[in-house]
């Protein structure tokens, strides 16, 4: 079997996170010794970004990244997170492989994270165990994706339900259960009071809830997966 | 010779006087009207009859007397009073009669009864005459003619004039008696009282005849002739008044005339209700005779005239018979015999102090008895002085008494005019006070009122304030809960799970006890992280609590005074209200304004059923209904209270409308609309 090279990069705050997913990548290519990995970590979206630049301009291949989404924002302010992180990832390498690696598991980030970089992997950090981890590997170098367990379980439920929603209606749902105010959700959202109320009627009358308040709207949001 | 017998002419005026007076009293007191008053009549005109004796007389009036005092004494039976009082007097019972008029004077002063006011006082001025008090008399006279003038009696009043006017005639003011009696005679010609006008007009022959004014006497007497001819049974009148004019022919020494008067009185002895008239015109005649030296028979009818007055006990009379007949013996030479006569009716005249008399008396003996005739002189010139003297100051006495009584008058005037100013201003000064008390305690009500809507406000600001300030602590609570979990969450949990995961790929070599231990803790440290994620998710879930739900609010509000009242209620919002747009202010009224309610329904209405409905109306109006099945009221007769105007300034302060229908028996329906 013809020795095989992998560019990876490890994008995390967190040392003990890069180190482990390092030891992951070391322990895989012990046990599989065709496949070596030449890795490379970035603690922040400056970092990170110069890395990818890099790649970008030297063309040269970069096949793995393991992104975590919460990391220090770039100092211009232009990348603020992991997210923004991918999609200049998926603009300049776009035959990278992108490995989500989050602690949020809300449903929202989850399906926006969905919506924006579309990942070949995506990982809830507390979900696995090292043997996940050298799984996530291997499915992510010859038979993509690999989504952890909640991520899994999220899109079950969404393909079970039939509601229609667009992202405008997630995010009031998102602002809502944060503890937003509605009187400060105009700020957030290109949405007027009255059309931010219209929405919430209708997502009331979708979810069939007859109390005025916002509570159980919340509530069966939250079990239908959407936030 | 001296003016002739003056007292003579008095003491026929006097009796005359009382006549006059009471054949008033008789008329006034002659009105019965009740069977009491009837009885009471009956037995005051028995006591004047002649018939019975004065004991039986006197017993009517203690009875009448008795029967009055047993029933309320008004005007009529004050009258009564006042005609027993008089009737005792004419008894002679002095006693009784005083006790008598003070009593009715006593009610008369209660009655402010000026007629009887001025009879009783005419009944005093009356005793007092008798007395021969004339000071008092002319008091009293003065006193009743001021009630009866007050009254508009003027009959009444024309003789209590005549009254002070014979008075002053007697010590001589000859000129205010003259006042007087015209006073009077205006006013008995005013109601043609022909035999007071007699009376005045001989009256003032007499004053005129005093001063030597004979032809004016005579004018004034033949004036009274003529208003005697308008009186019937005159025959008495005629002879006083031909009498009078014989006197002034005496004086003017025309003693033809004059006997031609005396005789025309003397005609028929029979007119003569009293044999002292009679002896008096004898007695003038005789002594005319006797100044026209007819000597024959005049000693013989002095005799006689002497005789008669004697047999009557007339001291008066004595005195000028004695006198004459003195003046009569000196004349005839017999000195001893007139200077006894004469010192007889000296003593007489001194001891009945008839001064007249007295001082004539003295002037003859000074004249008869040559021994003692300066010892006389001096007397009767020293009598004469202090006399005049008396005169004089009884006359300023009665000056000063008309004087007082028209100061009393005007000092009356002046006081009720005082009094009038005293009960205005104290009337004014009453109102003005109790307008500026009122004013007062309106201000002061205003003052709390204001007092009340300022604590109100402020209580309201306070409220927002502190929900504000709520708010802005929940949020920091929450930023803070949300520090926390995003510490937890990023930090915490992705350091455990570093180090879990490194953990896990260290190879550990051991035995396999060794390497299940290693798994099993592995495994432990993602459950910790899982709780710890749980944990994070707990403290970042925001939603529920952060915002004040007015809706909540409102319903706990109505729970509890419910409760409170054991009452059913209903609750109704509208979903469509966007309660989150509206702003707390509005919430705050609102809230107020409910409970506001709700504390009138259970204090008034003792209702059984509550709704409360909040709707959207047309027109992006909310509308809030407040209805109860309790008692209800009439809206337009209650007063509103502090409660409906502070309902009613809220609403106003939020634009709105405020409506409250209610009917007794039939529940209240507050409704009330504002913009949104």
């Amino acid at each position: 079997m013809e020795n095989k090279k992998y560019a990876v990069l490890i994008i995390d705050d967190h040392p003990l996170i890069t180190e482990a997913y390092k030891t992951a990548f070391n322990f895989y290519s012990k046990q599989n010794e065709d496949v070596i990995f030449t890795i490379q970590t970035a603690m922040n979206c400056d970092s990170a970004f110069e890395l990818i630049n890099e790649f970008s301009s030297k063309e040269k291949r970069l096949h793995i990244v393991f992104l975590d989404i919460k990391l220090p924002p770039s100092k211009n302010g232009k990348i603020l997170s992991g997210e923004d992180l991918g999609i200049k990832i998926k603009k300049l390498l776009p035959d990278t492989k992108i490995v989500i690696s989050t602690t949020f598991n809300d449903n929202y980030r989850i399906q926006s994270i969905f919506k924006s970089l579309d990942p070949d992997g995506f990982l809830i950090k507390n979900d696995i165990t090292p043997k996940d981890l050298l799984e996530t590997i291997e499915t992510i170098l010859f038979d993509p994706p690999y989504y952890s367990k909640t991520v899994v379980k999220l899109l079950r439920k969404q393909v079970t339900n039939d509601f229609l929603l667009d992202s405008i209606d997630r995010k009031i749902l998102h602002e809502l259960s944060i503890g937003t105010r509605m009187k400060d959700l105009p700020d957030i959202l290109p949405l007027s009071i009255a059309g931010i109320e219209k929405r919430k009627r209708n997502l009331k009358l979708i979810f069939n809830i007859n109390s005025p308040d916002d509570k159980e709207l919340l509530l069966i949001a939250r079990e239908k997966g959407f936030i | 010779m001296s003016p002739k017998p003056i007292f003579q002419r008095f003491f026929v005026l006097l009796i005359f006087g009382l006549h006059i007076l009471s054949c008033v009293n008789e008329s006034v007191k002659a009105k019965p009207s009740i069977e009491i008053n009837d009885s009471i009549a009956v037995w005051i005109a028995a006591s004047k009859s002649k018939v019975l004796s004065k004991i039986e007389r006197k017993k009517r009036l203690i009875k009448s007397y008795e029967a009055i005092r047993a029933s309320k004494i008004d005007s009529l039976q004050l009258r009564y009073l006042s005609a027993i009082s008089y009737q005792h007097l004419k008894l002679g019972d002095t006693l009784l009669f005083r006790k008598r008029n003070k009593e009715a004077l006593f009610f008369a002063e209660k009655l402010k009864d000026n007629f009887a006011l001025g009879d009783l006082h005419w009944n005093c001025a009356s005793f007092y005459i008798n007395s021969q008090l004339y000071n008092k008399a002319f008091y009293h006279f003065n006193l009743a003619h001021r009630y009866f003038d007050r009254g508009d009696y003027l009959n009444e009043s024309a003789m209590t004039e005549f009254g002070m006017a014979f008075i002053k005639g007697r010590f001589k003011d000859y000129h205010g008696s003259e006042i007087l009696i015209f006073k009077a005679i205006n006013k008995f010609k005013r109601i043609e009282n022909y035999k007071e006008l007699c009376s005045s007009y001989n009256h003032l022959g007499q004053l005129q005849s005093d001063i030597k004014e004979y032809d004016r006497a005579l004018y004034y007497y033949n004036k009274a002739i003529e208003y005697v001819d308008k009186v019937k049974n005159n025959q008495y009148l005629y002879s006083v008044i031909y009498n009078n004019i014989g006197n002034v022919f005496l004086e003017k020494k025309e003693y033809a005339e004059a006997i031609r008067y005396y005789d025309k009185v003397l005609e028929d002895k029979e007119k003569f209700k009293n044999i002292n008239d009679f002896a008096r015109v004898k007695d003038n005649k005789a002594y005319c005779r006797f100044l026209m030296k007819d000597t024959t028979n005049v000693a013989a009818s002095f005799k006689e005239v002497l005789q008669i007055r004697d047999s009557v006990n007339n001291v008066g009379g004595l005195i000028i018979s004695k006198k004459h007949l003195g003046e009569y013996y000196a004349y005839k030479q017999d000195t001893l015999a007139a200077i006894n006569y004469i010192t007889e009716a000296n003593s007489l005249a001194k001891s009945n102090k008839n001064s007249r008399d007295y001082l004539e008396t003295l002037y003859l003996l000074s004249i008869i008895d040559h021994k003692n005739s300066s010892k006389y002189l001096k007397k009767h010139v020293l009598f004469n002085d202090s006399m005049q003297i008396v005169e004089r100051k009884i006359q300023n006495r009665f000056t000063r008494i008309a004087y007082e009584t028209d100061e009393y008058k005007v000092e009356n005037e002046r006081l009720s005019l005082q009094k009038i100013w005293i009960l205005f201003t104290s009337f004014a000064l009453i109102s003005i006070l109790s307008l500026v008390y009122f004013l007062r305690v309106q201000k002061s009500k205003n003052e709390n009122l204001q007092l009340e809507n300022q604590q109100q406000k402020a209580n309201e600001k306070i409220y927002l304030i502190t929900l504000h300030q709520q708010e802005k602590l929940e949020k920091e609570k929450i930023k803070d809960r949300n520090r926390i979990a995003a510490e937890l969450h990023d930090g915490i949990l992705s350091k455990l799970f570093g180090a879990r995961v490194g953990l896990g790929f260290i190879d550990i070599i051991g035995s396999k006890v060794l390497k299940d231990k290693h798994q099993l803790f592995l495994d432990e440290l993602q459950i910790i992280e899982k709780e710890i994620r749980e944990v994070s998710h707990v403290l970042s879930n925001n939603s529920e609590g952060t915002q004040i739900n007015f809706t909540t609010i409102i319903s706990q509000l109505l729970d509890n005074k419910c409760k409170t009242g054991n009452i059913k209620y209903v609750l109704d919002f509208n979903k469509h209200i966007q309660w989150q747009i509206i702003d707390e202010k509005t919430k705050v009224n609102l809230y107020r304004i409910l409970q506001e309610a709700l504390q009138n329904i259970l204090k008034y209405a003792f209702a059984e059923n509550i709704s409360v409905n909040f709707s959207l109306g047309a027109t992006k109006k909310l509308s809030i209904v407040i209805k109860d099945d309790g008692v209800g009221f009439e809206v337009e007769k209650k007063r509103k209270g502090i409660g409906i105007k502070n309902m009613k300034s809220r609403i106003d302060e939020l634009n709105g409308t405020f409506h409250i229908y209610s009917q007794p028996n039939q529940g209240t329906t507050i409704e009330i609309q504002m913009p949104i």
